[in-house]
């Protein structure tokens, strides 16, 4: 039985954030290297080390979760809380890009020609692939909610059609934007446009393979019973998750795709 | 009738944690539908908390259903704290750290330890405490 007098979970002495934390340092020094040096072997020892804790920190936490039943309702909350204020950080790191793009398009410099988009850039149409990826985050957002209720309704089938709808979603997203990147006519280097553009998107693509990854780990873990009708919080992670991933693209869409044209 | 009966939050209920309607009909009588107890897996495929959870987690669940709370996660209840309706005071061993706020807003708390035995009462306000230990 429990020989603890308190609901909370006081975690077994792990090395993984001593790892993440190497890791961290190998990636930092690692991309200074390269810079300097030419040679990408650190970062990738760095790349290889965080990989590695990811997996098997996420993994006993999973453990102790649904294997051990620590995930008590105040230890569920302290997650919850904890899922809240990391996409809160994450909503203040693209409020920077947002701002970067705004300062840069509301009073466009003489150098772009006094205008917005900047003289010579070809931006992409709003209503070709942009929208058409709009409405696959749209769709990717029901279809997750849709997940979601099947999972609480105890229904199994359900759940794992719409979760895997929903990656596939993900999926097409990811690969639309990759073709958008290939065909664009201008790149990251054209002035403060493409920097404000290519760097806003594409940590929105990071974003969404993320999302994608974290759902995709998700569906294992549904395919192999661990979310219970009443208790399925790393699933509800993911879909918050994935839902400001969702919101992050409508406002890019709106200021950079939309109005940014 | 009872399909009716079963259309409630209670019939939901029933239905999350493993129960399923049967209907029967025997020979000459009229539909009989009643609850048989399957587990989640046999109806939707995603098993219940009721069946799957373990650990500490299972241990709490199975305690509130029976109206406790092992590890005090509630509020605590309400008493009189007269001699006749103390304030009751679960405890893991035989002493508790008591802190009484006699008057709502007091902002200095009264601390004390409360021992097991008889009541005893609040320096301050003379509100009757009683330790109730219970060992896991």
């Amino acid at each position: 039985m429990a020989h603890q007098a308190h609901a909370f979970h006081m975690v077994d002495p792990s090395p993984w954030p001593l790892t993440g934390a190497t890791a961290a340092l190998l990636m930092t020094s690692g991309l200074a290297i390269w810079f300097h040096f030419h040679t990408l072997t650190l970062l990738y020892l760095g790349l290889a080390l965080l990989l590695l804790t990811m997996i098997q920190w996420w993994r006993d936490i999973i453990r102790e979760g649904t294997f051990q039943g620590h995930h008590t309702p105040p230890v569920q909350k302290g997650l919850r809380y904890g899922m809240i204020l990391f996409i809160t950080s994450e909503v203040f790191f693209f409020l920077g890009f947002f701002w970067a793009f705004y300062h840069s398009s509301l009073a466009p410099t003489p150098e772009l020609g006094g205008c917005w988009p900047p003289t010579g850039i070809l931006p992409l149409d709003p209503f070709e692939v942009p929208l058409l990826n709009t409405a696959v985050l749209l769709a990717s957002g029901v279809t997750v909610t849709w997940a979601h209720h099947s999972i609480m309704e105890g229904n199994r089938k359900e759940a794992i059609q719409a979760l895997t709808l929903t990656i596939m979603l993900g999926f097409y997203f990811t690969a639309l934007q990759a073709m958008e990147y290939y065909e664009a006519p201008f790149t990251i280097a054209d002035g403060v446009y493409g920097t404000t553009f290519y760097v806003a998107t594409g940590f929105h693509g990071l974003h969404v393979i993320i999302g994608s990854t974290f759902l995709a780990i998700c569906l294992l873990r549904q395919i192999q019973y661990h979310f219970t009708s009443e208790h399925h919080f790393g699933f509800e992670a993911a879909a918050w998750y994935w839902h400001f991933v969702d919101v992050v693209w409508l406002f890019l869409y709106v200021s950079i795709y939309w109005w940014g044209s | 009738m009872a399909a009716k009966a079963m259309a409630g939050a209670l019939g939901r209920a029933m239905l999350q944690r493993g129960w399923s309607l049967v209907s029967t009909r025997e020979s000459g009588s009229s539909l009989r539908t009643q609850h048989v107890l399957y587990r989640a897996m046999g109806i939707g495929g995603i098993p219940t908390d009721e069946e799957q959870a373990t650990g500490i987690e299972k241990m709490i669940m199975q305690a509130m259903k029976t109206g406790k709370d092992p590890f005090n996660m509630l509020k605590p209840k309400e008493y009189a704290g007269t001699k006749d309706d103390p304030h009751i005071v679960p405890s893991v061993t035989n002493k508790r750290l008591v802190g009484c706020v006699c008057e709502e807003d007091n902002t200095a708390v009264i601390w004390f330890w409360l021992h097991e035995g008889d009541a005893q009462r609040c320096p301050s306000c003379g509100a009757h405490y009683q330790l109730v230990p219970h060992h896991h």
